[in-house]
């Protein structure tokens, strides 16, 4: 499956699965990163160590350790 | 006498609770700590006809399921603590999200109020948010706020004091038949324990068991239920992961709470799909994978160079203001002990130290408008990937960049790093970040040595120099104390906001306050002592031995260098002089005098102390004892290759004592106290040592 680590900026995404230890996982659930949840890419930093998301209004920043832990399926809009 | 209401504000991080709590009218507030932890308590006291209102603001807080330390504050107060309602406030541009917390709070089944904030953001979008759909699906009153337009805001208390008075219970949550069998159950068997008699609070118990939390698990630990619950559990976990599919039950209910909220904004929250917001547009160029970088470190340096060159301006005139008044008591004042005190000792030493006040605002200023902006946020995600490589993580800039300003508060944002190391490494390195009292040194070192070479491009120097040299020492002690990867790093990035003016210039002021207040008894009492030990003993064989040398002297200007030298000789014959003496072995090496060697150490007390002691030790009996005179005197006084020793040695030895004292506290292990209160020392004598020889 496909993880928020593999998509380009701009893509959209669904939420299927969040593999993460405790309390990352939680932290990422209680920021609205839930199954089902829409998800976009707006940025990452050159070397894709940091990516930017955005998920019903809310904004995260996340490390490629933690977006390799969010399993989505693309719907791409923007392909 | 007055029926008190206690309230407990909750809410998430960044939903607007201090603004609205500002903007609540006639309330009186109250800043301290929650016991025993030094995490900000705001408590807001209202008085209206019939009530006393005590509502107390909790730390931000994402779920119940608590991570940060500050998290863990507000989840032991919804525990243990005993209030009659919860006013719970959510930010109406992230609806959802918000009510998924608000959810996990309605299972406590409190008599509850939802405060829906920022509606003004909304509706300037043109749309709009059905508060009689949320008040209806959640059975809970809904108070629609906008805390920059002050709309709503006085509802609040009308709306508490309805509540208290209603005999109606909250609404509960009822969630999936399968998951609703089991809380029953449950809760059925934990009353059988005299602690969970009360329907309401099993059921609330038995939920948060199911939602994994070890809090609630330990509290039913050492009850003799708990075996029977424990099994009970392992069943419930098993059979509902299996008939869910899901890996734990904390998903399952996650989930469960997420469906909700997602469907009571369809319901509520009438807003189309927006294409691409403000926030975004401003993100595309800030936070750029190119340009963003470059664009925020030329923020922190023209930070830098307003707070020097803007800060100058005013510099002068309170240095004027201080000399007058000086000169102005030391001729009014009858001569003795308590002129001298007061015009030799205190004045000069406390107007070196206010001079700087416009500096420090200024740097503070420009720290705060980045936090409350929502930029801070956005510079620990373009840092994030440099900070990894030096084993620290992006989040840890924002502490480590608070310790410009002041390494006290720094030390409590490390908290916000959960993993210990991460914690501690950054914590022990963010003394390598000069703070705002180590800029009066710097810029006097600076005004004496370095006139001629663009004073700001100096001061950033040494500013990155510190840092760099903490990310090195960073680095050096992941590898060798701690192996392995450094915490995860997920936050949340808020949306760009013009900061309240009111919120920027209340916190200028407590800061103008606590440095001025700081100014006028701590260091000016620290003063009295160095005046003292340097004004006695009296050694009357010396003077009078000068004072015929004096008289019998033609002309004035040997007049003026007999003087200065019977100054000199009494300070070296003082208490302050053998103390310098003393201590002088240790820092001979970098070319200091002893009266060098006397500040620096002072500087431990306070750094702010190392100026005024220069203040005193170099002008005693001098025409004018302000700073403008100290500059000239310590040029005249210390060469080139010491003054850089002293920088490195101000730019790298231990914090002040209020510093050292915080980060006791927040570590209470003996071998980092230790070791955090030795190794700056030596690191910063080697290389003021290497300087001095290599120069």
């Amino acid at each position: 499956m496909k993880k928020i680590s593999d998509l380009k900026i701009n893509d959209t995404a669904i939420v299927k699965k969040i593999v993460a230890l405790e309390p990352v996982k939680g932290r990422l659930q209680s920021m609205g990163l839930v199954k089902g949840a829409k998800v976009k890419v707006l940025e990452h930093t050159l070397a894709k160590q940091t990516w930017d998301i955005i998920s019903g209004n809310t904004k995260i920043a996340l490390r490629e350790e933690e977006a390799r832990g969010v399993l989505i399926d693309r719907i791409n809009e923007n392909a | 006498m007055l029926k008190t209401i206690k309230v407990a504000i909750v809410g998430q991080p960044n939903v607007g609770k201090s603004s609205l709590i500002n903007a609540i009218s006639n309330a009186k507030l109250h800043v301290g700590n929650f016991s025993g932890v030094t995490v900000e308590k705001k408590e807001v006291f209202l008085k209206t006809d019939l009530y006393d209102i005590d509502m107390t603001d909790l730390p931000g807080i994402y779920s119940l399921n608590a991570y940060t330390p500050e998290e863990q504050v507000a989840k032991n107060f919804l525990i243990n603590e005993d209030f009659d309602i919860i006013l719970n406030v959510v930010d109406a541009n992230t609806l959802s999200r918000n009510l998924i917390f608000s959810l996990q709070l309605m299972d406590m089944h409190k008599k509850m109020i939802l405060v829906v904030n920022m509606v003004d953001e909304i509706e300037s979008k043109g749309g709009k948010i059905d508060k009689d759909a949320l008040e209806s699906l959640l059975g809970i009153p809904v108070i629609l706020t906008s805390a920059k337009e002050h709309k709503g805001v006085d509802e609040i208390s009308t709306q508490i004091i309805k509540l208290k008075k209603e005999d109606k219970k909250a609404n509960k949550i009822y969630y999936d038949e399968r998951v609703e069998q089991r809380i029953e159950k449950l809760a059925k068997t934990l009353q059988k324990s005299p602690h969970f008699r009360d329907d309401d609070y099993a059921r609330f118990i038995a939920i948060r068991l199911l939602d994994r939390d070890e809090q609630v698990y330990k509290i039913i630990h050492d009850l003799p239920i708990f075996i029977e619950v424990h099994s009970m559990l392992e069943k419930m976990y098993k059979n509902l992961e299996l008939e869910f599919d899901e890996d734990s039950t904390t998903d399952i209910l996650s989930n469960e709470r997420a469906a909700i909220a997602y469907n009571l904004q369809m319901e509520a929250l009438n807003l189309k799909d927006e294409d691409e917001g403000m926030s975004e547009k401003i993100d595309n160029i800030l936070i750029h994978p190119i340009l963003g970088l470059p664009i925020f470190l030329f923020f922190m340096w023209a930070l830098f160079q307003l707070t020097f060159e803007l800060g100058n301006i005013p510099m002068n005139f309170i240095g004027e203001m201080f000399t007058q008044t000086q000169n102005f008591l030391a001729d009014f004042l009858p001569k003795g002990m308590f002129n001298s005190l007061l015009t030799d000792g205190v004045l000069p030493a406390v107007g070196a130290v206010v001079m700087f006040l416009p500096n420090i605002l200024i740097l503070f200023f420009g720290l705060n408008l980045l936090e409350q902006t929502g930029y801070m946020s956005r510079a620990a995600y373009l840092m994030d990937g440099f900070m990894k490589r030096f084993g620290l993580q992006g989040k840890a800039f924002v502490p480590l960049v608070s310790g410009f300003g002041c390494t006290v508060p720094a030390y409590m944002a490390a908290r916000t790093l959960k993993n210990p190391k991460d914690r501690i490494i950054t914590m022990l390195v963010l003394g390598f970040m000069s703070c705002g009292a180590r800029l009066p040194i710097y810029v006097l070192i600076i005004a004496a040595f370095f006139a001629n070479h663009n004073p700001g491009n100096v001061l950033f120097a040494i500013y990155i120099g510190g840092a760099i040299l903490g990310l090195i020492v960073a680095k050096i002690l992941r590898t060798v104390l701690f192996k392995g990867e450094p915490e995860p790093f997920v936050m949340e990035m808020p949306p760009y906001r013009f900061p309240s003016s009111k919120a920027l210039f209340m916190d200028l002021w407590i800061k103008t306050k606590m440095f001025l207040k700081k100014a006028g008894t701590f260091i000016a009492f620290a003063s009295m002592i160095v005046w003292f030990l340097s004004a006695y003993p009296k050694n009357d064989m010396i003077t009078q031995n000068f004072q015929t040398k004096i008289e019998q002297a033609k002309s004035s200007k040997a007049k003026a260098a007999l003087k200065n030298e019977l100054n000199a000789k009494l300070l070296e014959n003082s208490y302050l002089g053998s103390v310098g003496k003393f201590i002088e072995p240790v820092f001979a090496p970098l070319g200091f005098d002893w009266r060098m060697s006397v500040s620096v150490v002072a500087g431990l007390a306070a750094k702010e102390v190392v100026v005024s002691t220069m203040g005193t030790l170099y002008a005693v009996g001098g025409e004018s004892g302000a700073s403008k005179g100290l500059i000239s005197k310590i040029r005249e006084n210390v060469d080139f290759k010491a003054a850089v020793a002293l920088l490195l040695i101000i730019m790298i030895y231990s914090p002040c004592l209020a510093a050292m004292s915080t980060f006791y506290a927040e570590i209470p292990q003996w071998a980092w106290r230790v070791f955090y209160t030795i190794y700056p020392n030596v690191v910063a004598w080697i290389f003021a040592y290497s300087a001095y020889k290599i120069l």
